[in-house]
């Protein structure tokens, strides 16, 4: 009896001990001499991309024995919590996914290695494009992570509708799109214009008109500044946008569309309900396996404003790397692989605006709907690259509130003005403070 | 002697006179055993939910908030004079009465009125039962995924079923309109609710012996006389403790309207739960423990009356 005790009290201290976390580190040495092993988390996981990734992850071994790669692939919704989490515990990770909003925060804590030291001798920094190098080092000087590629907004548009509507090409300008968009509508048809997005993270549509509205006197390190300082909401460039753009829901989009959020939006277009779409590049997949042909759709540059320029603010995300790796050379390393020609098949495979200058003279990027992102890449007068503050610790706040008063505006329970002045007196106080 | 000792000392005499075999079942060997089987579900509750607890109870006296952890002072009842002095604090209180109220009222009707039909015995009623009780099984958040899209004005369902049969004559914009999301998303609960009163009342009531019914029926009671004097009567106590438990899941229920909504169109479809949510989004973990808090405050009121009446009935 007496061993069966001390057995169940041995048993329940071994449960009381794994329960209490005595885990070990992210990276860990092999048995085998030497081998280093990293531990990878990524992000905006999902199936397809992961098996990239293990794809890659595997030519990385190979060219470098002794450093193995364990890929951790939380499901998307829970991922950015979970990292956190990792890092908050200083173990389980050498290697992550940094997005654009997280950075702000996981650097904030000290969770981020600062790898603008190890860059400076690494011979690919030179390859990247002036956008990827100025994410790659920040305004601060701090290499917090090397993007993979980016997000920038461009019009989808369906060529047989636009055509059937008498037009001869897709809209180049804000005030094209509301005509274009507002001759297609036909509610009685279940034919809509534009995919207007008045539900989750609408702000960067929003902004877009705003942007290309307020574009010759744009602060391009912070595009929720003009160039006097003030904020962008306080002039009156942004009540002529704001009154366009609610147009543009009144007379040609869907009544719903304001609570519309991405998988709305990209649903309409694709099941041909609606004529005109502002997304990501990554919409081309999704498109190219709908049921629209080829014949039948295309995607044009960002719209522009009554200066005929437009800002093309780009989101993004990449590799970083953990403050609390015990292996941040051979983690650097992976950073800097990645990084390197692996970005453009990863980019490919992910619709993504690639980082390596080279990849414009790719002819995978030259035709179809990349055309216009070599348009826009190739034409910076035009579209303007600026920054915009999405690395702020109130982001997602500012997210939600700027989701919400849309909203009211929308419903007729606000006025644009008053959502302007709402907006600038929100962000003057932000910077003030 | 010792015998009149023993009866004189009262609740001692009482133990002194307890058969000796189950002094010997409760010896300190079988204690410690005891202790040791117990002791894996005890670290497990205290890891997993009181430390929580505690850690969560702190962060609503602090400024916690994601993007800066270096630094967390200690701010007293800040966060909850922060959420009461916030605009939408009345709407979200108001519209988690309305979500409860609205979710349970249909759930139970409906669901009594399934359960009675599921007791009486016709062909097939297992296979009916299985499909009735399915949408139990289904996780909360695809039932509002799959409402979401049900509802969605355009190529949804549920506005071409109301035009098809010539109820309304254009889309009605359901999940855009502020008050007609707050339906949409109690409509999906009703469905998603419904069966859980269906399998608690059905066994209740299979717990009712037929000799009542038939002693009633030879007296000449009708149904709504069966009803109201046998049936409900006898299951009183299972009924009102299922609406006490019900009460305390929808309070506490956001996935439904999380996918659904958002808790929008701006903010009209907030609860207290969705708003916790939102605060967390935002990194606001001081925020969300205060509302968690506050959360915990009215749920601890229905479970203590849960709890009482499930002591009552145990004693009965």
């Amino acid at each position: 009896m007496r061993t069966k005790i001390t057995t169940a009290v041995a048993a329940v201290s071994a449960l009381a001990l794994a329960l209490t976390g005595c885990a070990g580190g992210g990276g860990t040495d092999g048995a085998d001499g030497g081998e280093v092993t990293l531990q990878m988390v990524e992000s905006l996981t999902n199936p397809t991309r992961t098996e990239l990734l293990k794809t890659m992850l595997a030519d990385f071994e190979e060219a470098n024995p002794g450093i193995k790669v364990q890929l951790v692939s939380p499901p998307t919704e829970q991922a950015d919590q979970k990292i956190q989490q990792m890092l908050q515990s200083g173990s389980g990770v050498d290697v992550l996914e940094v997005r654009d909003l997280t950075v702000g925060p996981f650097s904030n804590n000290g969770w981020l290695y600062d790898m603008a030291g190890d860059l400076e001798s690494w011979d690919g920094y030179e390859n990247l494009t002036d956008q990827a190098k100025s994410f790659t080092i920040d305004s601060e000087g701090k290499g917090y992570f090397v993007p993979y590629g980016f997000y920038g907004l461009s019009l989808f548009y369906r060529t047989d509708l636009v055509k059937e509507a008498g037009f001869d090409g897709a809209p180049k300008t804000w005030d094209e799109l509301v005509e274009q968009a507002t001759a297609i509508q036909d509610p009685a048809q279940n034919r809509y214009g534009y995919a207007f997005r008045g539900g989750a993270n609408s702000i960067g549509q929003v902004m877009s008109i705003l942007e290309a509205y307020n574009a010759d006197n744009l602060d391009a390190e912070n595009a929720y500044k003009v160039t006097s300082g003030d904020s962008i909401f306080s002039t009156p460039e942004s009540q002529t946008a704001i009154d366009k753009y609610i147009e543009l829901f009144t007379t040609g989009s869907p009544e719903s569309s304001v609570a519309w959020g991405y998988a709305e939006m990209v649903q309409a277009f694709t099941n041909g309900s609606t004529a005109f779409l502002l997304q990501d590049p990554e919409v081309i997949g999704v498109v190219n396996d709908s049921s629209l042909t080829e014949d039948q759709w295309s995607v044009a540059p960002n719209l522009v404003g009554p200066t005929g320029k437009a800002a093309w603010p780009m989101a993004t995300a990449g590799w970083g790397v953990a403050e609390a790796s015990e292996h941040k050379e051979e983690a650097v390393k992976l950073v800097e692989w990645l990084s390197g020609d692996a970005s453009t098949t990863f980019a490919k495979e992910n619709s993504l605006v690639p980082i390596l200058a080279e990849a414009a003279d790719d002819e995978f990027f030259k035709t179809g709907p990349w055309a216009a992102y070599v348009e826009m890449t190739s034409a910076p007068d035009t579209y303007l690259s600026v920054v915009e503050p999405r690395g702020s610790s109130w982001w997602t706040e500012w997210s939600q509130r700027s989701e919400s008063d849309l909203q009211q505006v929308l419903l007729g329970k606000m006025s644009t003005a008053d959502l302007l002045s709402g907006w600038d007196q929100y962000w003057t106080e932000k910077w003030e403070a | 002697m010792s015998s009149l000792s023993g009866e004189t000392a009262g609740g001692v005499g009482a133990r002194r006179t307890r058969p000796a075999g189950r002094r010997r079942e409760f010896n300190g060997r079988t204690a410690l055993t005891m202790l040791a089987f117990l002791a894996p579900a005890f670290v497990f509750v205290l890891v997993f939910t009181y430390y929580p607890l505690l850690v969560g109870g702190q962060m609503a006296f602090r400024q916690w908030s994601l993007w800066d952890l270096t630094s967390t002072p200690f701010i007293g009842w800040g966060n909850f004079q922060t959420l009461m002095a916030d605009p939408a604090f009345t709407r979200v209180m108001w519209n988690s009465v309305i979500w409860v109220v609205g979710s349970l009222v249909p759930q139970f009707i409906i669901g009594f009125l399934i359960a009675l039909a599921l007791r009486k015995k016709f062909r097939f009623r297992g296979l009916y039962q299985a499909v009735v009780f399915y949408p139990w099984a289904v996780s909360g958040f695809l039932i509002g995924i799959l409402f979401r899209w049900m509802f969605n004005s355009e190529f949804g369902v549920v506005n071409d079923l109301l035009m098809r049969f010539g109820i309304v004559e254009a889309p009605v914009p359901w999940l855009a309109d502020p008050d007609l999301a707050l339906v949409a998303v109690i409509v999906a609960n009703v469905w998603y609710g419904v069966t859980f009163f269906s399998i608690m009342i059905l066994a209740a009531l299979q717990s009712v012996p037929d000799e009542l019914y038939e002693a009633a029926a030879l007296d000449g009671a009708g149904r709504a006389r069966m009803l109201f004097q046998i049936t409900i009567p006898t299951i009183r106590t299972t009924l009102v403790l299922t609406v006490l438990l019900r009460v305390i899941w929808i309070f506490n229920f956001p996935d439904i309207i999380y996918a659904m909504t958002g808790g929008g169109p701006a903010d009209q479809t907030q609860i207290a739960t969705t708003w916790m949510i939102k605060f967390t989004q935002q990194g606001e973990y001081g925020l969300a423990s205060a509302l968690g808090f506050i959360t915990m405050g009215v749920l601890v009121v229905f479970t203590g009356l849960y709890l009482a009446l499930l002591t009552r009935e145990k004693k009965s």
